[in-house]
C-alpha cells in the first residue's frame, strides 16, 4: 500500500522540490497530495479520514506544512491536527526560533529549512521519520527559558501559598534605616490555576544546555559519556513535554475563555 | 541630635500640654511683677557724661525737667542716690571689672528699694531742677516690644527643649534639653534687662550676674557633653565630660555663693574654651567619621565662638570707649544671646526640612537684628518706641533680604548641581539607561551621585516607595526608577535566588559637607520619576522603531525570499544554485539583523558552529571549533551580522576552494581583543596571489568597518590560515 504524504505548500516550485525530497527519502511507493492553501489542506484531510485520523480509512502518515499561506498560517493546520497520527514537518525559510518554537509547541515533529540542499534535506527528513528531530541552538535556548519559567511559577506559587499572604504584607512604613532594607519584594500575584506541567529532568536540562551551545549530537553524547541514541531520546521526550506543557497550557486557556 | 522618625507621641503630647501651660505662666507672671512695680513713667537716655537725661514723660510735674540729667534721687527714710546712669541701665551681666559690676548690682538695688518704696520721691536734676513724683506701677503697655520678642524667643527654645525630650529620651536628647533650658532662662532675664526705664525689679537681689553667668557655664558644659557623643563618640568623652562638669559647678557654686573674684573673667574664659574645644572635637569626629552633621555643626560653632570673642573684647574695653558708644555697647551682648539661642533652637531641625530651616533663619535673623536695631536707636537716636520698632523692623528685613541666600549657603552648604547640570545629567543617564538595560543600576548610581556628591553610595536589595532620609540627614534611600532586565539566559540558570538590588543608598552629601534634607529627597524623587517618563518615551520610540525594522524585514524575507527560493529550485547549475542560496542566506542575515537588537556572543557562536558544521559535513570535512570568551560580550547587529557573514565566507571558501579534510576555527575574546582563526589542510598556496573576488573581498571591508584587520598566510604543513582580529572589540560597535 501506499504511503500518503500531504504537501502544503504555496509556492509550486517549492511543492515539486519537496516532493521530490519525499521521493527519495523513502524506498515505499508514495503518493503525494499537494495543497496550495489551508483551504484545500483541510479538504485533503477531510476526504483521508477527518482531523482524527480514524481507523479504516487512508490517513496521510507525513504532513509537511508551510508557515506561510495566502489563507492563513500553517500553524492553524497543526493545531488542528495536534491529535492526527501523522509525522508533521514544517517546511519554512524562517531558522530562527521566532517561528520555529510555536510550530514546535503546536506539535510538529520537526523542521526543514526550505534554503538548504537537497541531500541534505533528504537526511533531515529521513532523521526526523526515523525519531532524531532536529533541535538549533536558539529553539534549545527557548526550551530551556520555555520549562524554567514553568518550574519558577510553580515554585513562586508553593512560596506564597506556605508565606499564606506574606507578600502582601506592607513594607515597614516608617522604621529604621536596617528594617527598610529588608527584602521586601512583592511576589507576583498568582492568577493561574495550578498546572501540572511536565518538568525537564536534568539529564535534559543539560542535553539542551549543551545544544544551545553548538555541540553536535555526538559531541554531547561523549560529553556525558551516553550513548548517541539516548541523547536522541532526551531530545525526543523534550519534544513531547513541550507538546504536551502546551497542550495544557491551551486546554488551562480555553477553560478561562469557558470553551470546555 | 534629630532622628528620621517620629514615634507616635500620645502620653507625651498629653504631658506636653501642661509643659507649655507651664512655661506660659511663668512668662505672663514674670510680666505681672514687672508690670506691678513701682516705676517712674518717664523715657530717659545715657548722655554722654554717662547721667541719665529726661526725654519724655507723662507726669506733668515732671515737663519742666526735659532735657536736664537725674542727679540725685530721694526717698523718705532711704539713702539718697547719686545716679550714675550706666550703673542703673545695664546689665551686671556684662561687666567686666568685679568692683563696677558691684556698684552696678548696689546702684540698681538701691534703685529699686527707692522705687518700691511706694513713697513719693523727689528728683533732683542739674541746673537745680527738682521734681516731686509717685512712682506707680507701670502697666503691661509699657514693657516694649523687646520684652516681648525675647520672652517669646526663650518659650520657644523652652518648649522645643521639651519636645526633644519628650520624643526620645537618651543621653544627648537631655544634654539638649539643659541647653534649651539654660538659654531660656538667660532670655527671660535678657527680656527683665531690656524693659525701659531704670531701675530693675529686686527679684533677685544682687546675684544676676552671678546666676546668668552659671547659666552660660553649665549650657557650655552641656554642650561639650554632646558634642562627645554625636555625631561619633568620641574617645575621651569620660575625662572630658567630668571636668566639664566639674568646672560649671565649681563656678557656679563660688559665683553664687562666695562672690568669685573676676567671676566674668572666668565665664568667658571658660566659654570660650568651650568654643574652641567644640570646634577642635567636631572636627576630629569628622575624620573619624564624615558625618555631615560635624562639618554643619563645626561651621556653627565657628561662628558663635568667633563672634563671642568679639563680644567679650568689646565688653572688656567698654570702659575706655566714649561716652555715647558705651550704651551701644551694652546692646552687643543681647544680641549675642538671641542668635545663641536662635542656634539652639534650629539644631534639633537642621535637616528636617530645608525649608523650615530657612523660617528658623528667618525668624533668627530678622529677630537679631530687629533687636538690635531696636536697641541702638533707643539708645542712640533717643527714639521712642515705636518708630525705632518700625525702623528697625524695615532695616532688619533689608539686610536678612540682602544675605539670605548667603547666610544660608553657609549654614546649610550650597547645592553643587545647577538645574542645567540636573537637566543634562539626567538626560545623559536615560540615554545610557536605553543603551544598556542591563546596567541601569549603575547609570541610576551614577546619576545620584552626579546630583548630591555623597561619600558613599550604592545597591541595596530592598523596597521603598519613595526617596526617604535617615540618621537626620546622614543618609537618603532612593528607589531605582528603571530595574534591570531579568535575564532568562541559561547561563545564569542557577542564581535566580539572588536578590537584585532595588535602593540607592546615599550617605554624607557633598562630600559629607552636607546634610540632606527633605527637598532632597523630594528633589530625588523627581529625579526618579522624570527618569522613568525619559526612558519610558526612549522605549516607546525603540519599540516604533524596530517595530518598522520588522515590518521591512517581513517584506524583504517574504518577498524575495520567496523569490529567491523559487530561482533557486530552477536553477540550472549546482554553482548557479548555491550563488543563489548564497545570496539567500545573506538575506536571512540581513533580515535577522533587523528584527533583533542584539545577540550573547555565546549564543550566537553555538549558532555559528552549528550552521557551519551542517555545511562542511556535506562536504566530508571535520571541524575543530574551539572557542574562549572572558567575557560573554553583547554583539550589536553590526558586529553580529559582519561576523556571521566572515565566518560563513571562509567556511564558504575552504569548501569550494581547498578541497580540505579538517578545517579547525578558534575564537576567542579576551582583554577585548576578539580574534577569530580559521585554518584548513587543504591545497591552497600563496594567498598573497589570489585574486579576491566577491567572498574576499566582502571579508575584508567588513572586518575593516569594523577596526580590525584580516590576514592570510600559509599554514604548516598544509593549507590556509586565516586570522581576524579586532583589538578593541567593544569599541567596534559602529
Amino acid at each position: 500500500m501506499a504511503v500518503k504524504v500531504l504537501i502544503l505548500e504555496d509556492n509550486p516550485a517549492a511543492r515539486e522540490f519537496l516532493g521530490r525530497v519525499v521521493r527519495e527519502s523513502f524506498s515505499d511507493t508514495i503518493t503525494i497530495v499537494e495543497a496550495g492553501d489551508l483551504e484545500s489542506a483541510r479538504r485533503a484531510v477531510r476526504i483521508a479520514g477527518g482531523a482524527q485520523g480514524y481507523h479504516g480509512v487512508d490517513p496521510f502518515k507525513l504532513i509537511l506544512v508551510d508557515l506561510e499561506l495566502p489563507d492563513g498560517s500553517g500553524l492553524e493546520l497543526l493545531e488542528e491536527l495536534r491529535q492526527y497520527p501523522a509525522t508533521k514537518i514544517v517546511t519554512t525559510l524562517y531558522s530562527d526560533d521566532e517561528h520555529l518554537f510555536p510550530a514546535l509547541q503546536s506539535g510538529a515533529d520537526g523542521y526543514l529549512l526550505k534554503e538548504d540542499r537537497f541531500e541534505l534535506l533528504v537526511e533531515e527528513l529521513q532523521k526526523i521519520v526515523r525519531g532524531e528531530p532536529p533541535l538549533s541552538p536558539a529553539i534549545a535556548r527557548r526550551l530551556l527559558g520555555h520549562f524554567r519559567t514553568h518550574t519558577r511559577t510553580a515554585m513562586n506559587r508553593r512560596i506564597t501559598d506556605e508565606g499564606n499572604g506574606a507578600a502582601l504584607r506592607a513594607p515597614a512604613a516608617a522604621g529604621s534605616f536596617t528594617s527598610s532594607l529588608a527584602f521586601a519584594a512583592p511576589s507576583p500575584v498568582e492568577i493561574e490555576p495550578p498546572l501540572d506541567l511536565p518538568a525537564l529532568t536534568p539529564r535534559e536540562v543539560e542535553v539542551l544546555t549543551f545544544l544551545s551551545k553548538g555541540f553536535t549530537i555526538k559531541e554531547i553524547a561523549a560529553l556525558m559519556s551516553i550513548k548517541w541514541f539516548t541523547v536522541n531520546d532526551h531530545i525526543k521526550s523534550i519534544y513531547r513535554k513541550l507538546n504536551v506543557s502546551s497542550r495544557a497550557e491551551a486546554a488551562v486557556l480555553a477553560s478561562k475563555q469557558g470553551l470546555v | 541630635m534629630s532622628q528620621g522618625r517620629v514615634r507616635p507621641m500620645g502620653w507625651r503630647r498629653l504631658l506636653l500640654l501642661p509643659i507649655a501651660l507651664l512655661a506660659s505662666l511663668a512668662v505672663v507672671l514674670l510680666a505681672r511683677t514687672i508690670a506691678q512695680t513701682p516705676n517712674l513713667d518717664a523715657s530717659w537716655r545715657l548722655d554722654g557724661n554717662g547721667h541719665l537725661q529726661l526725654i519724655a514723660t507723662d507726669l506733668p510735674w515732671m515737663r519742666p525737667a526735659l532735657g536736664h540729667s537725674l542727679e540725685v534721687i530721694v526717698a523718705p527714710g532711704i539713702t539718697p542716690l547719686v545716679v550714675d546712669g550706666r550703673r542703673v541701665a545695664n546689665s551686671t551681666r556684662w561687666i567686666a571689672n568685679d568692683d563696677e559690676r558691684a556698684a552696678a548690682a548696689e546702684q540698681q538695688r538701691h534703685m529699686a528699694h527707692i522705687l518700691e518704696a511706694g513713697t513719693p520721691v523727689l528728683l533732683g536734676f542739674t541746673d537745680r531742677m527738682n521734681a516731686r513724683v509717685v512712682p506707680h506701677p507701670r502697666g503691661y503697655t509699657t514693657l516694649g516690644i523687646t520684652f516681648w520678642l525675647l520672652c517669646g524667643l526663650g518659650l520657644a527654645l523652652e518648649l522645643v527643649g521639651a519636645v526633644v525630650v519628650l520624643v526620645r529620651q537618651d543621653v544627648q536628647t537631655f544634654l539638649y534639653a539643659i541647653m534649651a533650658q539654660c538659654q531660656a532662662a538667660q532670655l527671660l532675664l535678657a527680656a527683665v534687662d531690656a524693659v525701659p526705664g531704670m531701675g530693675n525689679i529686686s527679684l533677685l537681689g544682687g546675684h544676676e550676674a552671678a546666676l546668668r553667668m552659671s547659666l552660660d557655664v553649665v549650657t557650655c558644659a552641656a554642650l561639650l557633653n554632646a558634642t562627645l557623643l554625636y555625631p561619633t563618640p568620641l574617645p575621651p568623652r569620660r575625662l572630658l565630660s567630668w571636668l566639664s562638669w566639674i568646672a560649671a559647678i565649681v563656678f557656679s557654686t563660688a559665683a553664687l555663693a562666695f562672690d568669685l573674684p573676676q567671676a566674668w573673667w572666668w565665664c568667658e574664659a571658660l566659654s570660650l574654651s568651650t568654643g574652641l574645644l567644640v570646634m577642635g572635637l567636631l572636627g576630629w569626629s569628622y575624620r573619624i567619621t564624615p558625618h555631615p552633621y560635624a562639618t554643619v555643626m563645626r561651621r556653627l560653632s565657628i561662628v558663635t565662638t568667633g563672634s563671642l570673642a568679639l563680644v567679650t573684647i568689646v565688653v572688656a574695653l567698654n570702659d575706655r570707649m566714649p561716652g555715647e558708644v558705651q550704651s551701644l555697647v551694652t546692646a552687643v551682648p543681647v544680641i549675642w544671646t538671641v542668635f545663641f539661642a536662635s542656634l539652639l533652637l534650629m539644631s534639633p531641625f537642621l535637616a528636617r526640612s530645608q525649608h523650615m530651616m530657612r523660617e528658623f533663619a528667618m525668624l533668627a535673623g530678622v529677630s537679631t537684628l530687629a533687636t538690635s536695631v531696636d536697641l541702638l536707636f533707643v539708645a542712640v537716636f533717643s527714639f521712642n518706641q515705636f518708630a525705632s520698632i518700625t525702623t528697625s523692623l524695615f532695616v532688619a528685613l533689608g539686610v536678612y533680604a540682602a544675605s539670605r541666600q548667603w547666610l544660608l549657603d553657609q549654614m546649610i552648604g550650597a547645592r553643587a548641581v545647577t538645574t542645567e547640570r540636573l537637566f543634562e545629567h539626567l538626560l545623559r543617564i536615560a540615554r545610557k539607561v536605553e543603551e544598556q538595560p542591563e546596567r541601569a543600576a549603575d547609570w541610576q548610581l551614577e546619576l545620584f551621585h552626579a546630583v548630591f556628591q555623597p561619600l558613599v553610595a550604592r545597591h541595596e536589595p530592598g523596597f521603598t516607595q519613595s526617596t526617604r532620609w535617615y540618621e537626620g540627614g546622614a543618609g537618603l534611600l532612593v528607589p531605582l526608577a528603571v530595574e534591570p532586565p531579568t535575564d532568562v539566559s541559561p547561563s545564569q540558570f542557577d542564581d535566580g535566588d539572588r536578590p537584585e538590588p532595588r535602593l540607592i543608598v546615599l550617605r554624607f552629601a557633598e562630600r559629607g559637607k552636607r546634610l540632606f534634607t527633605a527637598e532632597d529627597a523630594r528633589l530625588a524623587d523627581r529625579i526618579v520619576e522624570q527618569l522613568k517618563r525619559a526612558v519610558a518615551f526612549d522605549q516607546a520610540v525603540e519599540r516604533g522603531r524596530s517595530e518598522e525594522r520588522s515590518r521591512i524585514a517581513q517584506d524583504l524575507h517574504d518577498d524575495i525570499g520567496a523569490r529567491l527560493l523559487t530561482l533557486m529550485y530552477q536553477a540550472h547549475s549546482p554553482e548557479e544554485e548555491d550563488y543563489i542560496r548564497h545570496t539567500l542566506q545573506d538575506l536571512k542575515t540581513l533580515t535577522r539583523g533587523l528584527a533583533a537588537h542584539s545577540h550573547r556572543l555565546s549564543h550566537a557562536a553555538g549558532e555559528w558552529k552549528v550552521d557551519a558544521q551542517n555545511r562542511l559535513q556535506l562536504a566530508h570535512i571535520a571541524l575543530d571549533w574551539q572557542t574562549h570568551f572572558d567575557r560573554d560580550a553583547e554583539l550589536s547587529v553590526v558586529q553580529w551580522s559582519a561576523l556571521t557573514r566572515v565566518l560563513r565566507e571562509l567556511v564558504s571558501n575552504a569548501i569550494a576552494h581547498a578541497q580540505a579534510t579538517q578545517l579547525s576555527v578558534s575564537l576567542r575574546l579576551s582583554d577585548d581583543r576578539l580574534q577569530l582563526v580559521v585554518r584548513d589542510d587543504g591545497r591552497g598556496r600563496n594567498p598573497q596571489a589570489w585574486a579576491h573576488g566577491l567572498g574576499l573581498g566582502g571579508v575584508r571591508k567588513r572586518v575593516k568597518q569594523l577596526g580590525g584587520e584580516v590576514e592570510w598566510r600559509e599554514a604548516q604543513p598544509a593549507g590556509i590560515e586565516c586570522t581576524v582580529v579586532f583589538p578593541h572589540w567593544s569599541l567596534a560597535a559602529a
